[in-house]
């Protein structure tokens, strides 16, 4: 077992002015002043503790302290409410004991390895891997800035004993996370203990918080999407773990493209209720051709995370080459795919997020990062994507192209970017006050989806220079016309529209990435003509796209009630009227089922009776 | 017309309530007389529409010492919407000479141990919802009075009270059954019932070799509604409002009802599959029974995937009279249902009862009838469905045209789910021929084949 640093006692008083400056501390330093909270959790799940002997919990894990810290456990974005709906009991909550930096069961007995049998264990067990998931996304080689959640409210509730089911849910109506328990065999498997699991659906929460609106997207690309980030969550934040890269260069001789706990996702959950060893794989060669037409969202998000892990794999191979040890090839490997997985999130555009929309925004993200790229990074990733087909090679070629890193955005009316970045009323006075030049057609009602500012680090630390990112959206009606639309035909609905622009502090532009409309534009010039026709394609694959899902019997209604809602009846897409206009969502609870059982077409969401 | 069978389908809303009438085919005391037979009597809506219906049959049924005579009583399956008016006081002046049921409902069956403990489950489940009083959708309203105490009254009618006001015993019917145990003893002519559904093993093909478990998850799942009636104490997390913990607690996941959806499934599929060979034709009458994907040895299946593996010899023939399954259902009628072409086994199925004609379809062709109305859910009826059988069968008709515009205004749902298949040919429906006809009931006549 690693030795731990000794802690330092300090007053209250003076831990909250430690934690104030917390971010010049080391994080050695943060350990030895209480800043940080022990806990031995899992590691992936217990099922590797039987596979691997000895390789059972992670004794050198420790999540940030906070101020607010209470019973529950409870902190500023989590609070654990341990009900459980199958027995209809709520079970006494984990007590936090300040003093001792510690939380204890019902008896004052500290939780830890060696008091798992405390049903206060999971409680810490799925809190303290969501701090350090919370931790993952909003530090600096993440995205750089706190990060919200997608409904009203700051606190994810987390449910970690939720009832007798195969299933794990991300819930925003409910603001919720729910883990499900069932039994294989005579063993009892509890998805809150697995860490694959509690980051997949957490990740399905980070990025609802981000990108609200790809919920009300009809498209399975944009289902896949969230599905695909579950994953990569998952993985990412499993190599993050020191302990699991030892194990892994060990187990592996730094060979990623074989079976490995970093490859399979949720080994002890695949094992039981799919009877292989884990649930899905990110080792697999799926290409954007052959899933294109799919509905499955979760064998269409393989592509996008195979990808990303072939440049895992193409990475460590490069650090490995440079005469790295395997230890610091993986350690290079997941600080660089930190940044270059999480950062780009800020860039995606608002709606309707596609594979291709994430694989730019990589790029991108990469560019503004590392300008020169003398390691010709960008240019493997682009390989990559070409390969798995995310990328046409007319893109890929655009891509190649010499062209200017940073130019600014050309405006009618100039804003100072701190001025934009000051409130949501002065950023829409950015955006109206600019249309013309914005591609934003004089008749949209422009909302302000999210405003915001990052500071982002590189992945050796530098700090870069502060963002101001930017979401904004329209709505433009849309008639469904003809019998593909079936129960719908004759109905309104509405097609999102809108952009995210990333500027840096000083003025220069970042990204913008954009989801045209079909409404006229103020200006008449070839770009203007481009944009209109790009709005034209995207009408038409919006339509073709919820005719696909009608015919696939995807749409459907929701059973619920005070008792809950009755899983059988939730289609991945529900249809709703808000104000006479049909607003469609996908489905609420996003779980981490594959979609073995999403192939009966609409037999499935109906009740016998 | 005397030498024709009838089929008449009272139109009772929601739900089943068929009259068949085999000509000439009872014998008793040297004495010939016609063959009174009364499939299913439920509905979704009040007693009040199967009262009327048993009042309407009545005086076609022959009178014998004071009574009117029902030679056969079936019911298919246990659920409200096939015996809700299984009252007592509506057949004091009905004589009943042979009552049959789907063998799952036999307490003592002994390959249906499993599914017989899984549906008390369900009752239990439902029943202490219902006591709590709670809000709840329709949908989930509905399944809740799926296991209301009427159905149990429903069912001991059937088991107790109108076999001992008869002097019978009712018959516990599967695919096994023989000619003798189904007891018909004055059945005669050119008449053969066969069964082709419920399964013998009851537990094995529709629960699968892993129904113990379900039955174990099932308590797991739904302990808390199992062991009690009354809400939970009012337990109150200190971390977040009441308010959340109230909306947390109605989104989470609800196991008694998921569970009690399969255990619907279940009844629907152990419905009595009834095939019926009257002078050359065949007449297939299925109550609810489900299609699943395709047959799986060892795991839960549907009725219709059980009959196809088991009894295919009998099932891959034409029908020429087909009851179309629970109200024209999406699940109840196999098909394709995605409508891609591609064959399924469930679209085989279809196609061997009901092959597409290969030019214009004659008048003798075969017929069909659906007891429905137009329920909240697309899925029933199915208008994709219907016009699929429409296809296959030669009493199709095209309703819109029919119908005055007050009537299609009254329609509930029509522009969601009926406008745009309404002006297509469809098989008759007892909804739309009330409205069209202003009768309570479609009669369908089936002639002899040439030759018998």
């Amino acid at each position: 077992m690693p030795s731990k640093p000794k802690t330092v006692d300090t007053t209250k008083a003076t831990k909250a002015a430690l934690y104030a400056a917390r971010k010049v501390l080391t994080r050695d330093a943060q350990e030895e002043l209480q800043l940080r909270i022990p806990f031995d959790v899992y590691f992936q799940d217990p099922a590797l503790r039987t596979l691997r002997r000895n390789f059972d919990f992670d004794e050198t894990f420790d999540v940030p302290w906070e101020p607010g810290i209470g019973d529950g456990p409870t902190s500023a974005r989590f609070a654990v409410v341990d009900y459980d709906s199958s027995a209809e009991t709520l079970a006494p909550p984990a007590t936090w004991d300040a003093e001792n930096n510690v939380f204890t069961d019902t008896n004052g007995v500290p939780l830890n390895k060696a008091n798992i049998a405390s049903p206060q264990y999971r409680q810490v067990n799925v809190w303290a891997t969501l701090q350090n998931a919370l931790d993952f996304y909003e530090n600096g080689f993440g995205l750089g800035r706190r990060i919200p959640f997608g409904f009203e409210g700051n606190r994810l509730i987390v449910v970690p004993n939720a009832g007798y089911g195969e299933n794990a849910y991300y819930d925003r109506d409910s603001k919720s996370l729910q883990f499900y328990y069932f039994d294989s065999g005579e063993k009892r498997i509890y998805t809150s203990l697995s860490a694959d699991i509690i980051n997949h659906e957490f990740g399905h929460a980070v990025l609802d918080g981000l990108r609200p609106l790809l919920a009300e997207s009809v498209s399975a690309e944009t289902a896949a999407v969230h599905e695909f980030f579950g994953d990569l969550s998952a993985i990412l934040i499993a190599f993050r773990n020191n302990k699991l890269r030892k194990w892994l260069a060990a187990e592996t001789g730094g060979d990623l493209s074989v079976d490995s706990a970093l490859s399979n996702l949720a080994e002890e959950f695949g094992g039981a209720v799919q009877n292989q060893p884990y649930l899905r794989s990110a080792l697999n060669k799926l290409r954007y051709s052959s899933i294109k037409d799919d509905q499955r969202q979760h064998y269409m998000s393989q592509v996008l995370t195979g990808a990303m892990f072939d440049i895992v794999q193409r990475l460590s191979r490069h650090y490995m080459k440079r005469g790295r040890t395997l230890g610091e090839a993986f350690w290079h490997t997941i600080r660089r795919m930190q940044c270059m997985a999480i950062q780009p999130l800020d860039l995606l555009p608002p709606v309707d997020v596609t594979f291709e929309d994430y694989a730019l925004a990589v790029l991108r993200n990469e560019e503004i990062v590392n300008p020169t790229d003398p390691d010709g990074y960008r240019q493997m990733m682009i390989d990559v994507f070409l390969e798995r087909e995310v990328l046409s090679p007319e893109t890929g070629r655009k891509l190649r192209e010499p062209h200017d890193v940073f130019t600014r955005l050309r405006t009618q009316v100039y804003h100072h970017a701190a001025d934009i970045a000051s409130s949501r009323a002065a950023a829409y006075r950015f955006l109206d006050d600019n249309r013309s030049a914005l591609f934003i057609p004089y008749s949209a009602d422009i909302a302000v989806q999210d405003l915001s500012t990052a500071v982002k680090l590189t992945a050796d630390a530098r700090r870069q220079p502060r963002q101001v990112l930017l979401q904004y959206t329209w709505r433009e009606d849309v008639v469904l016309e003809g019998g593909r639309f079936g129960q719908f035909a004759g109905e309104t609905t509405s097609m999102l529209c809108g952009g995210t622009l990333a500027l840096d502090i000083d003025g220069n532009l970042l990204s913008w990435m954009r989801k045209p409309g079909t409404q006229p534009l103020m200006g008449k010039g070839a770009d203007e003509s481009a944009e209109e026709q790009g709005g034209a394609l995207r009408k038409e694959a919006f339509l073709n796209a919820l005719a696909a899902r009608i015919k696939a019997g995807r749409i459907g209604e929701i059973a619920g009630g005070e008792l809950g809602i009755l899983e059988k009846t939730v289609a991945p897409l529900t249809a709703n009227k808000v104000g006479g206009i049909l607003r469609f969502s996908l489905s609420p609870h996003v779980g981490i089922h594959s979609d073995e059982h999403d192939e009966m077409g609409e037999s499935q969401w109906q009740i016998s009776s | 017309m005397a030498d024709k069978l009838l089929i008449r389908a009272y139109n009772v809303g929601c739900g089943d309530c068929i009259y068949v009438r085999i000509p000439k085919a009872r014998k008793k005391d040297g004495e010939v007389d016609d063959f009174h037979m009364l499939i299913d009597c439920g509905s979704k809506a009040g007693e009040a529409v199967l009262k009327a219906a048993l009042n309407l049959l009545k005086p076609e049924l022959p009178l014998a010492n004071g009574k009117r005579r029902l030679d056969l009583v079936v019911l298919s399956h246990e659920h409200e919407d096939h015996m809700k008016g299984f009252n007592p006081l509506f057949f004091e002046d009905v004589a009943i000479e042979n009552i049959w049921l789907s063998a799952a409902m036999n307490r003592k069956h002994p390959q249906s141990k499993i599914a017989r403990a899984f549906h008390n489950l369900a009752e239990t489940a439902m029943r202490n919802v219902a006591k709590r009083r709670v809000a709840l959708s329709p949908a989930l309203q509905e399944m809740v009075s799926l296991y209301s105490i009427s159905n149990e009254s429903a069912v001991k009618t059937l088991t107790e009270t109108l076999p001992e006001q008869n002097g019978i015993a009712p018959v516990y019917v599967h695919s096994d059954s023989k000619a003798a145990e189904l007891n018909l003893k004055t059945l005669v002519g050119d008449v053969a019932f066969t069964i082709l559904g419920p399964d013998y093993n009851i537990d094995y093909y529709y629960m699968g070799d892993e129904g113990a478990i379900d039955l174990r998850a099932f308590s797991e799942a739904a302990a808390g509604v199992l062991a009690s009636g009354r809400a939970p104490a009012d337990v109150q997390p200190g971390n977040i409002s009441s308010l959340d913990f109230r909306r947390l607690q109605s989104r989470m996941m609800s196991n008694a009802f998921a569970y009690t959806a399969k255990d619907s499934t279940l009844i629907n599929n152990t419905s009595i599959m009834l095939l019926i060979g009257w002078r050359g034709r065949r007449l297939l009458l299925v109550g609810d029974a489900e299609w699943e994907g395709t047959f799986v040895d060892g795991q839960h299946n549907g009725a219709w995937n059980v009959a196809w593996k088991r009894q295919r010899a009998k099932l891959d023939q034409p029908v020429d009279f087909l009851k179309i399954g629970h109200h024209g259902s999406t699940n109840a009628t196999p098909w394709n249902d995605k409508e891609d072409r591609t064959v399924t086994e469930a679209s085989t199925i279809l196609d061997a009862i009901l092959p597409l004609p290969a030019g214009n379809m004659p008048k003798s062709g075969p017929k069909a009838v659906v007891s429905t109305a137009r329920t909240p859910y697309d899925v029933i009826p199915r208008s994709t469905l219907l016009v699929e059988i429409a296809k296959r069968v030669s009493n199709t008709k095209i309703y819109a045209p029919l119908l005055s515009p007050a009537q299609i205004q009254g329609l509930p749902n029509y522009v969601g789910f009926e406008e745009a298949l309404l002006g297509e040919p469809q098989p008759q429906r007892t909804d739309m021929e009330t409205l069209v006809t202003g009768k309570p009931y479609v009669d369908i006549e089936i002639e002899p084949a040439a030759g018998h």
